[in-house]
């Protein structure tokens, strides 16, 4: 590739390549290196910047020195393909993701898991909420209709308790957990513990054409659960609970 | 020339920060901010936004002329331009009526280990001959794509390609003139520049062809050593560069003048005090 470029593109080459990697690559020639230590600087300190703002628990519970040197192989390695400032923290989950299977020893097993909940606080706040008023019914009856949920709303399952590491608690094990995040009417983003039975009902109502008593009953039977009306009423009751905290904002209009 | 743009704002802009956002809705038609007659965003900061964000985004293009003023474009990288970014903000200057959008005359996107990457900051084009033609072509293929010229901005830097064979000063001039766009004439990194180079910055002015000026910026730089002045847009602007912007304004006349403060943002009644010398400078040059 750089053989067949003008000369200005293989300096640019050269340029970016060291600013990235500066143990391996060189300095371009005939260079200052106290005007290129700028660009080190600069360049490198403005992502991680970018980067560290979104993951404020991660870099306390793996230290400021591993942190950096995360960020460092981040910047070093990885191909960002967004133009967009606030989408820089995916492409360092991007990142995350690939060396994980790699399973560097300085990378706790669960910080993927907490980098993508630290994240979701960042999406569900930035995201474009759809605009479909007119096929939702606000006050319509839940338990024959289909819930409409509020478009932000992410249902996310982990293996660890992610919403609890702190510099204190550091996993050792892992913990199914389920969470709910959504952004409401004032535009807060929400974070709701559900347990494996919520996610799943709600998982089924978003996936399946059915009514939440239908829905109810297909659950029981997943369960293994004989279907009473106490078992109706006990999903009827989260769902409603659901509606009162703006995770279900109506019915859809059939 | 027919200037176009030129029309499309007036008086002086500010760099819009989230900081200051409130700030400006709280003292909105209040005196003391009167002076602010456009505001500036960055593209990258705001396309497909939504949730506060975008509310905050109406609330200006209500009360505001826009301009759109972007940092990722990589009019000088390696790779083939970012197409479907460029029509994001095409989509994008549509939906707000924007009618101006500028580019800084640099890159922010590599070839490293044969992948295209942004790096997200402005990196300096060597002055080259096929530079020129490079980059002249990569504004043609945006400004037709977006259906409207575009204004190139003089960008500051810190190192000089060893290979350029052209002053910047020639450099720009032949850009502009083989794209046909527009000049977003930064003050302050002139100044930075005369520095970082050693050459004349009042020299470096009266060579600027005037009439392709759009609107111009003003900011705050840090001296990092006695040759070595860093872009950094968090501090005042100190009185070469307003020495600078009071010459350019005698001969080119007044123009449409941005303040940016990116870092150590100061509460807004601070900023105001720039603003309003910004004002004082235009009304003095146009009476």
């Amino acid at each position: 590739m750089t053989k067949n470029i003008p000369s200005f593109q293989q300096f640019q080459l050269a340029f970016t390549a060291h600013i990235r990697d500066p143990v391996h690559q060189p300095r371009p020639k005939n260079v200052l290196a106290e005007r290129m230590d700028v660009y080190k600087e600069i360049v490198f300190n403005n992502l991680f910047e970018s980067v560290s703002a979104c993951f404020p628990v991660a870099q306390k519970v793996i230290g400021k020195r591993t942190w950096l040197k995360l960020i460092r192989g981040f910047f070093r390695e990885h191909s960002s393909s967004t133009p967009v400032f606030r989408k820089i923290p995916e492409e360092f989950l991007a990142y995350l993701s690939n060396i994980n299977l790699l399973a560097p020893k300085s990378i706790p097993p669960y910080l993927t898991s907490l980098c993508h909940y630290e994240w979701i606080e960042l999406l569900v706040s930035t995201m474009k909420g759809e605009e479909y008023q007119r096929y939702i019914d606000a006050k319509g009856d839940l338990r024959r209709n289909k819930p409409a949920f509020t478009s932000s709303m992410q249902l996310l399952d982990y293996e660890y308790a992610v919403q609890k590491i702190s510099p204190r608690y550091k996993p050792k094990e892992k913990i199914s957990t389920q969470l709910l995040v959504y952004r409401n009417v004032e535009f807060a983003v929400k974070f709701i513990e559900i347990n494996a039975v919520t996610y799943r009902l709600i998982e089924i109502l978003k996936q399946e054409e059915m009514n939440c008593e239908q829905t109810l009953t297909l659950l029981a039977s997943e369960l293994n659960q004989e279907l009473s009306e106490t078992f109706i009423t006990f999903g009827m009751d989260i769902l409603d609970d659901l509606r009162n905290q703006g995770v279900i904002i109506g019915v859809l209009r059939s | 020339m027919f200037n176009e743009a030129r029309s499309k704002i007036h008086g002086v802009g500010l760099g819009l920060k989230r900081e200051l956002i409130p700030q400006i809705q709280a003292a909105f038609g209040d005196k003391t901010i009167a002076n602010i007659s456009f505001v500036e965003i960055a593209p990258e900061n705001w396309i497909e936004i939504g949730g506060k964000a975008a509310k905050q985004l109406d609330w200006f293009v209500e009360r505001y002329p826009i301009v759109c003023h972007g940092l990722c474009l990589s009019l000088g990288g390696l790779a083939p331009l970012d197409t479907d970014f460029l029509n994001q903000v095409k989509k994008f200057l549509q939906q707000y009526q924007i009618p101006l959008y500028t580019e800084h005359l640099s890159y922010s996107t590599d070839g490293y280990k044969g992948k295209q990457g942004y790096l997200y900051d402005l990196l300096p084009i060597p002055f080259t001959e096929e530079a020129v033609h490079y980059v002249a072509k990569r504004i043609r293929q945006t400004q037709d794509t977006l259906g409207q010229r575009i204004a190139i901005e003089n960008a500051s830097f810190y190192v000089q390609a060893p290979m350029s064979t052209m002053d910047e000063l020639t450099f720009i001039k032949a850009v502009l003139t083989e794209a046909d766009c527009l000049l977003h004439l930064d003050i302050n990194n002139i100044y930075v520049n005369s520095v970082n180079f050693g050459f004349d910055a009042h020299e470096f002015l009266r060579g600027i062809p005037g009439e392709r000026i759009v609107y111009a910026h003003m900011a705050g730089h840090f001296q990092q050593a006695p040759d070595l002045l860093i872009d950094t847009h968090g501090t005042d602007v100190i009185d070469p560069v307003w020495d600078l912007l009071a010459e350019a304004y005698q001969l080119f006349g007044a123009f449409p003048t941005c303040l940016e403060r990116d870092n150590n943002i100061p509460p807004l009644p601070q900023l105001m005090r720039e603003v309003n010398k910004i004002a004082d400078l235009q009304h003095l040059s146009n009476s």
